[in-house]
């Protein structure tokens, strides 16, 4: 009795230590990175530590890896060669945990062009176990509330965007990536997406947002540069 | 959140996405009239000749049907990266195939109840010999086809994956419920002697359709992920 009492009070401290070392590893922390298509390298040997609460930018061409470096974050795709962790959780092992707390905003939205806007957010709300009252309000947020019963598939690009950022918002989640989310946007969709950013930033949360358009960004605390595959530091971008 | 839940909000999706656009209906519909029609007229006006070649009619309009309507299933998955937020969701990747599985079944079933009337009525087939025996083939068979087509579908939104892959894959392996399927109707719609034979046929059916549930909601996961 008093051995399994023992062995329960092991285990509780071994999960706190666990959950307290999570808590003040970086956000990303990779090493050695690299991600290959084929015979292509799309990332090589790509090292990267962002803190909690930072808000880094990632600038470079179209076809350097920006896409990449943010979809492996998001574990969406596995590296190649290299190791890493997401708010402390390891890229391959921990991939469910990473997933539960990151989202990934990318220029193609996960909508579904036949429900509407409501019942795309309804949808997040229950895949992710959220209560969907706060569909409303996020919609509103991103000022859709007047079309949130219209189909996704009458949306024009920006309006789909601002639907994909209402998602964001309603998920709240501790790391934020955002790949090319400016794309094709009207002012209305960009400044959305930048509000997103800037509530995130405000609750403490991490960001992580790649573009290449040069008027976009100025809120990130640092910048890096990718090029071919290669993840270089940058001037901080004000 | 419980993996019938998740399955059921995978299958209320997909079936509200086909109930506003009737896409994989609008195509499979027409596409097994046609052929229904196009046989009974090549076949000429024997009514013995009409009747031995309808349950394999039936069963290929069905079959092709089933590939109309996953392909559709899935398309929806892919117009705007849809897949990859399902990939990203906390959710039970068997929840997935399975709830494709289902929501594609109903579509089906519905088709087939279409589809059999018009047969019935076309080529004089007779429903009324057994007809507890003659719905379990169809319902069975559909699961089968159902389980095949969610597990394989998934495959023509690879990124690698070509837009012939998915009836390359699935055809053949579909092949032993067509044969099944087509025996059992056939036992049943010729002779009310011929219960014990077709029920032999739908124990065939049975235990296709476990063995590819089972790999389904096994593997799907590992197909879904990169």
């Amino acid at each position: 009795m008093c051995c399994v009492a023992l062995d329960v009070t092991k285990s509780l401290s071994s999960s706190r230590r666990s959950e307290t070392h999570r808590s003040t590893t970086p956000a990303v922390l990779l090493s050695g990175v690299t991600r290959v298509f084929g015979m292509v390298p799309a990332l090589i040997r790509v090292d990267l530590r962002v803190q909690r609460g930072e808000t880094l930018l990632i600038r470079g061409p179209n076809g350097a890896g920006k896409s990449t470096l943010l979809r492996v974050l998001a574990t969406a795709l596995s590296p190649t060669y290299g190791s890493g962790s997401v708010l402390g959780f390891d890229l391959v092992d921990g991939r469910q945990d990473i997933r539960l707390r990151t989202e990934f905003l990318g220029h193609r939205t996960r909508l579904y062009e036949d429900l509407t806007a409501f019942e795309n957010l309804r949808f997040a709300c229950d895949l992710y176990g959220l209560h969907p009252s706060a569909v409303p309000a996020a919609l509103e947020k991103v000022g859709l509330s007047d079309v949130a019963g219209e189909r996704v598939r009458s949306f024009s690009q920006g309006m789909r965007q601002r639907v994909a950022v209402a998602r964001a918002l309603i998920r709240s989640p501790d790391l934020l990536l955002l790949d090319e989310p400016y794309a094709g946007l009207d002012m209305p969709a960009k400044e959305a997406v930048d509000g997103a950013i800037l509530a995130a930033q405000r609750e403490g949360r991490t960001v992580v947002l790649a573009t290449h358009d040069p008027t976009r960004g100025g809120m990130a605390g640092r910048m890096m540069v990718m090029e071919a595959g290669r993840l270089l530091e940058a001037k901080s971008p004000a | 959140m419980t993996l019938v839940r998740q399955t059921f909000l995978m299958a209320r999706k997909d079936l509200r996405i086909e109930v506003r656009g009737r896409y994989a209906m609008g195509a499979a519909l027409p596409f097994a009239g046609t052929l229904l029609i196009a046989f009974g007229l090549s076949l000429g006006p024997g009514r013995t000749l009409l009747q031995q070649a309808a349950p394999g009619l039936l069963w290929l309009a069905v079959l092709f049907s089933s590939v109309l309507s996953f392909r559709q299933a899935y398309q929806s998955e892919g117009e705007d990266g849809a897949l990859e937020g399902l990939l990203l969701a906390p959710v039970d990747k068997a929840a997935v195939f399975l709830g494709k599985a289902v929501a594609v079944v109903l579509q089906l079933l519905v088709l087939e109840a279409i589809v059999i009337l018009l047969v019935a009525a076309l080529f004089g087939l007779s429903l009324g010999h057994q007809p507890a025996v003659l719905a379990g083939a169809f319902v069975l068979g559909t699961i089968g086809l159902g389980a095949v087509g969610s597990l394989f579908g998934v495959l023509n939104e690879s990124p690698r994956a070509r837009e012939s892959v998915f009836p390359l894959l699935v055809l053949p392996l579909a092949t032993p419920i067509l044969v099944a399927g087509v025996k059992a109707t056939s036992l049943v719609t010729v002779s009310q002697a011929a219960e014990r034979g077709a029920t032999s046929w739908l124990g065939l059916l049975v235990a296709f359709d476990l063995v590819f549930i089972a790999a389904g909601t096994l593997v799907f996961g590992y197909l879904l992920e990169d």
